[in-house]
């Protein structure tokens, strides 16, 4: 692994880290856009890319929030609560800018390095997780598959706990299987 | 669906995470010596299990889903300690690799899902399951996914009171717990009912399996 870019991809780890906290701790919406504009500044080419994913990820939870909360302010004093709309919506999409830069810019194996047994965890669980969540897609599909129209509620929740049972039992395979790995290359040597 | 960054002020999340960075710290040690050659894979087993897991859909009347949490199922078969540093790294996964949730939020995720959720699920467990352990497992999965709503409702409701302008405006998350404890509660205890019914019914299949999975 190269030292130079572990080192790098650890300081914007720190960096990121020290970004987040900066700004949700920042309350008026001036720092705010001017935090903003940095995060788009420091994105590049990539800015607009990155914002759009942004507001996507965080618009479901913000939009309902600023919706229940606008009809709330309007209906009990009859205007918008525009200081909050600007506050929580530019902090709450600057701090998601900001995570979706970091996953752009960084390898967080990478920046883990400091720890190999932390490094070696999030390689072991994100390899799983990956291959489990594509089986899971599998075990949909083939539900789908055997029924003429929309599956019965019994059959779904059968089809449910069975799923859970098989992610159970291949963990249980997957850390045996590891343990071995490991143990055959010296890891623990 | 996970709280993003933004709406908890640091007067919350900072703290959370100090309590949170000592429970991990503990349950790192609990778990094999500081993650040794059996630990180490096995957390990576549980964690990438937990994490599909959210990906299963827990069928609701109408045609509509919510996901699994499996928290409860967890922390029956595995123990407390399991289950929480598995629930953990899956929140810490998700915020940093796909940008789902968030990492100032991250505290409050891990202790009130994977930490108290978890602690319920298994105190309820080992509390009921000589009088009636069906009766027993399904509790363990309702008050796995309640007791977290509750917390996390508890947690959002004092934002207004936590951060607040000169005019006494809210600077995060904008609703009180008037607001907040109905509207995690009421759902949450409806989803807890499919919750339940699953960890029962993976509880049974489990069972057929005997031998292989051994109770924390």
């Amino acid at each position: 692994m190269p030292v130079d870019a572990s080192r790098r991809d650890q300081a914007w780890l720190w960096g990121y880290l020290a970004g987040l906290v900066a700004l949700s701790a920042l309350t008026e919406p001036i720092w705010l856009m001017l935090g903003l504009v940095l995060i788009l500044a420091l994105a590049g080419r990539r800015a607009g890319v990155l914002l759009r994913r942004a507001a996507l990820a965080t618009l479901l939870f913000s939009g309902m929030v600023s919706l229940a909360f606008a009809g709330y302010s309007l209906a009990l004093d009859g205007h918008l609560p525009w200081p909050w709309l600007l506050t929580v919506n530019v902090r709450v999409l600057a701090m998601a800018l900001l995570t979706f830069l970091f996953m752009e810019r960084v390898n967080l194996f990478r920046a883990l390095a400091f720890s190999r047994r932390l490094s070696l965890l999030l390689v072991l669980a994100m390899s799983q997780a990956q291959s489990m969540r594509r089986t899971l897609v599998e075990f949909r599909q083939g539900l789908e598959s055997r029924q003429l129209g929309e599956p019965a509620l019994q059959a779904r929740y059968r089809a449910a706990a069975r799923a859970l049972v098989w992610l159970l039992d291949r963990a249980l395979a997957n850390a045996h299987e590891s343990a071995q790995a490991l143990r055959s290359r010296g890891f623990f040597q | 669906m996970h709280i993003p960054d933004g709406f908890i002020a640091p007067q919350l999340y900072l703290p959370l995470y100090g309590v949170a960075a000592g429970l991990w710290a503990y349950g790192a040690r609990r778990l094999g010596q500081d993650l040794d050659e059996a630990g180490l894979p096995w957390l990576a087993a549980i964690t990438a299990a937990a994490f599909a897991a959210s990906f299963i859909a827990l069928p609701l009347p109408g045609g509509t889903s919510a996901h699994v949490t499996g928290i409860g199922l967890l922390a029956v078969l595995f123990g407390f300690w399991q289950a929480f540093m598995a629930g953990s790294l899956v929140f810490a996964m998700q915020a940093l690799l796909f940008g789902d949730g968030g990492v100032t939020t991250l505290p409050l995720n891990a202790l009130a899902m994977a930490g108290a959720g978890a602690a319920a699920a298994r105190g309820i467990y080992l509390l009921l399951r000589r009088l009636h352990s069906p009766t027993a497992l399904f509790l363990a999965g309702w008050i796995g996914l309640v007791l977290p709503a509750l917390l996390l409702a508890l947690a959002l409701g004092i934002q207004p009171w936590l951060g607040q302008d000169a005019l006494g405006r809210p600077l995060y998350f904008p609703f009180g717990l008037q607001v907040t404890l109905p509207a995690l509660l009421i759902p949450h205890a409806l989803l807890g009912l499919g919750e339940g019914l699953v960890t029962v019914l993976g509880w049974n299949l489990i069972q057929r399996m005997k031998g292989r999975y051994s109770a924390g």
